[in-house]
């Protein structure tokens, strides 16, 4: 290929390089304005102390990040991000991919069990938030009312308000609402898996944990992969649904870096800390994408899956 | 025309750097009066602008209306301003008003907490309008003392909030059916909540699920606990946040959680839900401001007020200063705003503060032939001694302390109540946070 690129008139190369700068120019400019360029201005404050007055902030080098090694708040919420992470990660991938493998086989009303599934993942988080703190509110919510109606009224709590129960009660909105985007997903992904081999499977005696372990997983597996990442993601930068629901509170039960990271910025005019805290975020879950979407495409080489 | 590639690249450097220059999110300098009068008049002499003016929502909002009736009035009188109202609710306001007024698409003029931790933490951040010479300008009758809680850095920022107290609302008709007197000691006061728990009634409606709420339950207690200059002297340094009297005052309510004085977990109750409780006659007791006077809605018992008792005496009231209208560093109107707020702060509004919102405005107001509650005859009395420098007063720590104290305070509060801290360690984070 090397000797036919050589053996072109350099006219044509220069042409051909036009056309390559052209079609790339685009997308490289939407990279430079919306990406690069944030994420230098975010280091750049990251490295000064901004409070959101001096337009001429001296420059104080790492001490923003070294303070966050040492900010007990800091490995608090690094804990609640962990739990956010493994909980809200898993729980949408598994109940997404049983509801999916569910909804495979119906033949009537399959789209509106659709709707009806994904309607919580089109929801502004604000609005869930606010509706499932009535749901969670320890004198008239009706989770308490649930409980106690079937006999279960020692456990009603203040869900949102016991240190113990508030951050599983957010992370738990957190699931209800984006269990609809796996489900539609798996759904769309399952259409492409080869019945046969299913059928082969089920001939040979495979139960449905063998059939979807071994047949069916395999066959999604790039787009399970797909939807763990996406899911990971929002589980570092989680914020939305923390701050309506909880605020971080009680006393910082709830808090995670996104949280912690606005109230400095906002709240205590400390903007070169809630910067580094945002770019701590970027950095711990730049890894785990680069590893899953790695993962991902050594599965497509090797023709597995969707 | 050609350009090499070496040639290209500091171009684009170039580019880079004013888009990163253009993207630092510093807010405008503040302006100042003198700005004002260029930018504002028509040519003619006229003011004009359309204004944006932002309140805390009230619990309902067709008490909104008066306020747009004064405010018909006020662009009637001044046919080239406009003004919008908008309102919403505390919580927001707290979550997204700076956020609003950093990327300059907040209000023209918007009524904000008074002290260093609200007008303060906003003034830090350049994002108010000096009103030290429209003060002079206009010679504006705010009381002295409350003048000094808006006053940051020797630049008087904004006009002081509404002069409020803190205490306990009671049910009366329920204190006199179970036989209980009103309490004048701390030890009547448990008393009397055990005696009301013993009713299958909460005893006081403890609500602190937002937070804030922490730094009133301590500001009472403490208050009745070390008096006015006790107060005074945390307040300014001279004691610590540590001290012994200040972890009895936390554990009060530690104590209170424990002996079951207070709803299920307080800290997931929210304002209006704790509110309601006392509405509902579910609980007997209601820690809360004076403000709540125009909003209790009609129920068919009488509601009595009272300071929180201190362990040998009635106590004395917390007091301290409401929400009040600022202007924003950004506006584009700055002298129609200052006409506006100069409205504000006329004897005209003043008394219409007191008849129809039910609160004291912190300039003084002739209130004979106002036709009000009781219960607000009572704290207008209160209020007035405040204002007039007679009795004692205890203080509101969080309009008086910096976002960084109340932070220590409201998690402290809600750490006892949740038992994450003992009191010692609630009252030991406080004095951890530097004085400025």
């Amino acid at each position: 290929m090397a000797g036919s690129s050589e053996a072109l008139p350099r006219v044509t190369r220069r042409a051909q390089s036009r056309l390559g700068i052209a079609l790339v120019a685009p997308a490289a400019i939407l990279v430079l304005l919306f990406f690069i360029v944030p994420l230098g201005n975010a280091i750049y404050f990251a490295l000064v102390r901004f409070d959101g007055v001096n337009p001429n902030p001296p420059f104080v080098g790492l001490e923003n990040f070294a303070q966050m090694l040492g900010d007990p708040v800091v490995w608090k919420a690094l804990g609640n991000n962990a739990i956010w992470i493994v909980i809200g990660t898993a729980a949408p991938l598994l109940f997404g991919l049983v509801i999916a493998l569910l909804l495979w086989n119906v033949r009537h009303g399959s789209l509106w069990y659709r709707v009806a599934f994904f309607i919580p993942y089109i929801l502004p988080g604000v609005a869930i938030g606010v509706v499932w703190g009535w749901i969670y509110d320890p004198i008239r919510g009706w989770l308490n009312e649930a409980l106690r109606l079937v006999g279960l009224g020692s456990v009603a709590t203040g869900w949102l308000g016991n240190p113990d129960t508030a951050l599983y009660a957010v992370i738990a909105t957190a699931v209800w609402a984006s269990i609809g985007f796996s489900v539609v997903i798996f759904l769309a992904a399952l259409q492409s898996v080869d019945a046969d081999l299913i059928d082969a499977a089920t001939i040979d005696g495979a139960g449905p944990v063998q059939r979807t372990r071994h047949i069916v997983l395999p066959q999604i597996m790039p787009v399970f992969l797909m939807v763990a990442t996406v899911t990971l993601i929002g589980g570092f930068s989680v914020f939305d649904i923390i701050f309506v629901m909880t605020g971080g509170g009680p006393a910082g039960a709830t808090e995670v870096i996104g949280t912690y990271a606005y109230s400095n910025a906002f709240q205590f005019n400390r903007i070169s800390y809630g910067t580094a805290l945002a770019l701590l975020i970027t950095v711990l879950a730049i890894p785990f994408t680069i590893g899953l979407n790695r993962l991902q495409r050594r599965l497509s080489l090797y023709r597995m899956g969707a | 025309m050609a350009t090499s590639r070496s040639g290209r690249l500091p171009l684009l450097a170039a580019i880079f750097a004013l888009v990163m220059a253009g993207c630092t999110g510093v807010p405008n300098a503040p302006s100042s009066t003198a700005d004002a009068s260029a930018a504002a008049s028509d040519g003619g002499g006229e003011i004009t602008g359309d204004l944006r003016y932002l309140v805390e929502a009230p619990e309902d909002p067709a008490q909104l209306d008066p306020l747009r009736a004064q405010i018909e009035a006020f662009e009637a009188a001044n046919p080239g301003i406009t003004v919008e109202l908008e309102a919403a609710p505390l919580d927001t306001l707290r979550t997204t008003l700076q956020p609003q007024l950093r990327s300059g698409e907040g209000p023209d003029v918007f009524n904000w907490g008074s002290g260093p931790a609200f007008g303060g933490a906003f003034a830090e951040a350049g994002l108010l309008y000096d009103l030290t010479e429209a003060y002079e300008q206009y010679d504006w009758p705010v009381y002295g003392f409350a003048r000094d809680q808006v006053t940051f850095d020797g630049k008087v920022m904004g006009v002081p909030g509404e002069m409020e107290t803190i205490g306990l609302f009671y049910n009366v008709d329920l204190f006199e059916d179970l036989g209980i007197a009103e309490p004048t000691t701390l030890a009547e006061l448990e008393a009397a909540a055990e005696a009301i728990k013993a009713e299958d009634i909460i005893p006081i409606a403890v609500h602190d699920a937002e937070g804030w709420q922490g730094g009133h339950l301590l500001s009472m207690a403490l208050s009745s606990r070390v008096g006015g200059a006790g107060m005074e002297a945390l307040l300014n340094g001279e004691e610590s946040w540590d001290s012994p009297e200040v972890v009895a005052a936390l554990e009060t309510w530690r104590s209170f959680n424990e002996a079951g004085y207070l709803p299920p977990t307080p800290t997931a109750v929210d304002y209006d839900t704790g509110n309601s409780l006392f509405f509902s006659g579910e609980a007997a007791m209601l820690p809360n401001g004076s403000w709540l006077v125009n909003d209790i809605p009609e129920v068919d018992f009488e509601v009595g007020y009272i300071p929180f008792p201190a362990e040998d005496g009635p106590g004395i009231f917390t007091a301290g200063l409401g929400s009040g209208p600022y202007i924003s560093a950004n506006t584009e109107h700055p002298e129609a705003a200052l006409e506006f707020v100069n409205y504000l702060v006329s004897p005209d509004f003043g008394r219409f503060m007191v008849e129809e919102l039910t609160v004291i405005p912190p300039f003084p107001v002739d209130t004979a032939g106002t036709d009000v509650s009781p219960l607000f005859t009572q704290v207008l009395e209160d209020t007035s001694s405040f204002a007039g420098g007679e009795g004692e007063f205890g203080a509101n720590i969080d309009v008086r302390s910096t976002e960084l104290f109340n932070e220590a305070m409201w998690n402290g509060v809600q750490g006892i109540l949740t038992g994450q801290m003992t009191s010692e360690e609630a009252a030991q984070a406080m004095a951890a946070v530097p004085a400025e």
